[in-house]
């Protein structure tokens, strides 16, 4: 089934009676040549590129909720490739290059829509920073843009611009950035791979890991046991729970992060705005809502909710950079569960076990990684070899001493 | 000699005060400051004849006090000896313990109103319960973002130790708080 | 979230910084053999459970005391906090 304009037209002349699943809903097999643990958006991307563009084979994923029920249903849905540091940014403009083509890709509305980001400067030297970190998305191929504060004033005259503390001074602005509707890309992937005959098996949650002589066999899971010649984990937010079933320690901590969204308002905010010193972003989406957050809650966490602190600090940094979001009334607030690594960046790696791949380690980053994150695992599960965007991202960088530290947080960056 | 003259901690030659209603919010410029600590298995002193509260506590003996700001510490007060070298008096008082001037880090203001509206106003500035902070409680919380003590000496008086760096903040944080309690 | 305070009772949240896992306060001998792979686990790799976790929290806007609390990380409920040097002294005998 193929959407277009056409389509949409002929059903709505004939009752919509015509629209089916977009997805079967199989048993799984007793064997797979690669199971896919994780039917979140990473997992479903994986699956998507392997079926499609590295292998035919026989492919499962593994979901023990329903497809898209973790992170890819709960962040702010922003994309972009803005940051600085080699083992970073080529991946992350490689990600914003596949987003730029994904709707055609899957055949998919994914509400891509390219409003831009415009990260706001104080200081001196936050102005030389941002203007090395410009410099750097030039180099790898992005866009970028350093702003004075008039034109600043141009794009968001709604600002605070003379704020004692933080008084705006400029910004960085990569136009090509933007938000994307974050279920649809879920849904635009699992629609993908099941057409490329992928079984997307819901409701079967991985219990253990079969593995002889450091290699693994398969996945005992609730639904019985399933053979595998690979298994790639795609589990963000449950990343140590599900390698400690296959004697794993990871260097990562979950935390939660929470993120908010107001009463719809008229078009108002041009993109997505962030106000790093503040500890605040925003953007406006397309329903009219503005979609904002902050910092990670700070403790240890797997409740998908936080606590009143950090939303009165969020709130009280957008009432500092925009003060008449203080009109706006608050419609929902949630939390997702981040795999904080140590470095603040991901990994995407084989693992001591044979057969056993890891993607995880997103911190609050992973929503834009999407479509990348999914080809560089597909690759690497596909052909044994890193694919060229992540080979920094490795397992073992923190005992070899190789971190990336993009902005020399992690989780727990003592900051404060 | 320059001829430079002295300013309080608000930044003004003398120091200042605001009333509202019956509340009243004055910048102590003469109570000197200076921290008391033991030494590892050192016992604890007793300054100028002042027993040392225990966790959450302030004492009164005279024109000295103490409150308690950790395991072994304390902070000593001293009225109207801001201008002395109040902490080599301290030491002289407790040998063989880690003394420090604070004062110079500091500024002081005593809010001084009705029980009902000092407790509402407690309510309105810090998250701690303002009902079990009884005459004698001296803790240490944040305001605002800032780090303060607060010391509740009587029923119906208050002390707020604020950083004194941030003593202007500090300052407009109560008396606005204090602005919206609607004080008869 | 209410830290019940050894020795101030029940204290904001707000009040206290985080460090992490109380397993930190365990750190290696950096003399002993194979120390350079004890301080690889000791400052990267964390258990991570969802459920019952020890951890450090610094009262830092209060008495500036270490605490051990032990915590849900599921539910976010308060099991208990003890002073951290009680525990590490505690260790030591």
């Amino acid at each position: 089934m193929r959407f277009s304009g056409f389509r949409v037209i002929a059903e709505a002349l004939t009752g919509h009676k015509g629209w089916k699943p977009l997805w079967r809903n199989p048993d799984p097999q007793p064997a797979y040549d690669y199971v896919i643990v994780g039917g979140g958006g990473h997992g479903l991307a994986t699956a998507y590129y392997l079926a499609k563009t590295f292998r035919k084979a026989r492919i499962a994923v593994l979901e023990k909720g329903w497809l898209g029920s973790g992170n890819i249903g709960r962040n702010t849905t922003i994309i972009r490739s803005n940051y600085l540091l080699p083992g970073n940014e080529p991946f992350y403009e490689f990600s914003m290059k596949l987003w730029e083509g994904l709707e055609q890709e899957f055949n998919f509305n994914a509400m891509v829509s390219q409003r831009g980001i415009l990260n706001l400067i104080h200081t001196d030297g936050q102005r030389d920073a941002y203007r090395r970190r410009g410099n750097a998305m030039l180099l790898a191929g992005a866009d970028a843009e350093l702003l004075n504060r008039d034109q600043v004033r141009e794009m968001a005259p709604f600002l605070n611009f003379d704020n004692a503390r933080f008084p705006i001074k400029g910004g960085l602005v990569q136009r090509r950035a933007g938000t994307a509707r974050h279920d649809g890309v879920a849904w635009g992937y699992a629609r993908g791979a099941d057409l490329h005959g992928v079984d997307l098996i819901q409701n079967c949650e991985v219990t253990g890991f079969r593995i002889e002589n450091g290699r693994v066999l398969g996945v005992e899971t609730s639904r019985g046991y399933i053979g595998a010649g690979k298994v790639g984990v795609a589990v963000a937010g449950n990343s140590s729970r599900v390698m400690a079933m296959a004697g794993m320690r990871l260097p990562i901590e979950n935390h939660v992060l929470q993120a908010f969204v107001s009463e719809g308002l008229k078009p108002l905010i041009p993109g997505v705005i962030t106000f790093g010193a503040g500890h605040f972003y925003v953007s406006q989406s397309d329903k009219g809502g503005l979609v904002f957050g902050g910092d990670i809650d700070g403790y240890n966490s797997y409740a998908q909710r936080g606590n009143l602190p950090v939303i009165e600090d969020v709130a009280e940094g957008g009432m500092a950079l925009m003060p008449m979001i203080g009109r706006a009334r608050l419609l929902r607030a949630w939390g997702g569960i981040m795999d904080m690594s140590m470095d603040g960046t991901p990994i995407i790696d084989k693992t001591p076990v044979g057969g056993l791949y890891l993607n995880a380690g997103w911190c609050y980053g992973g929503f834009k990684a999407t479509p990348a994150s999914g080809y560089a695992f597909a690759h690497l599960l596909a052909t044994g070899q890193t694919h060229d965007t992540t080979r920094f991202m490795r397992l073992d960088r923190f005992e070899r001493g190789y971190v990336i530290d993009e902005k020399g947080m992690g989780a727990q960056p003592n900051l404060h | 000699m320059t001829d430079l003259s002295p300013i309080s901690a608000l930044g003004h030659a003398v120091p200042q005060a605001v009333r509202i209603g019956t509340l009243t919010i004055t910048e102590n410029a003469g109570l000197a400051l200076a921290s008391l600590a033991l030494r590892q298995g050192g016992g604890a002193p007793q300054p100028f004849g002042l027993p040392l509260p225990g966790p959450g506590g302030w004492a009164n003996a005279g024109a000295t006090s103490a409150f308690w700001t950790g395991p072994g510490a304390w902070m000593i007060e001293a009225d109207g000896r801001a201008e002395d070298d109040f902490a080599s008096a301290l030491k002289a008082e407790a040998p063989g313990c880690s003394v420090a001037e604070q004062t110079d880090g500091w500024a002081v203001f005593e809010i001084a109103a009705s029980v009902a509206t000092l407790e509402a106003l407690l309510e309105k500035l810090v998250n701690i319960d303002a009902s079990r902070f009884v005459p004698g409680s001296a803790l240490r919380t944040g305001l605002e973002h800032m780090s303060v003590f607060l010391i509740r000496r009587t029923e119906g008086q208050l002390a707020l130790w604020a950083m004194r760096s941030a003593a202007g903040s500090a300052f407009h944080a109560i008396e606005a708080a204090a602005r919206r309690l609607d004080v008869a | 979230m209410l830290i019940p305070h050894p020795l101030l009772g029940p204290r904001d949240a707000q009040e206290f910084t985080y460090l992490g896992d109380a397993s930190l306060l365990n750190r290696p001998d950096g003399m002993a053999e194979g120390a350079l792979a004890a301080f690889c686990d000791y400052v990267y790799l964390r258990d991570n459970p969802a459920g019952v976790h020890r951890e450090l929290w610094f009262h830092e806007q209060g008495d500036r005391s270490w605490l051990v609390v032990t915590r849900n990380t599921v539910t976010h409920e308060i099991l208990g906090a003890e002073l951290a040097r009680d525990v590490a002294l505690r260790r030591q005998k």
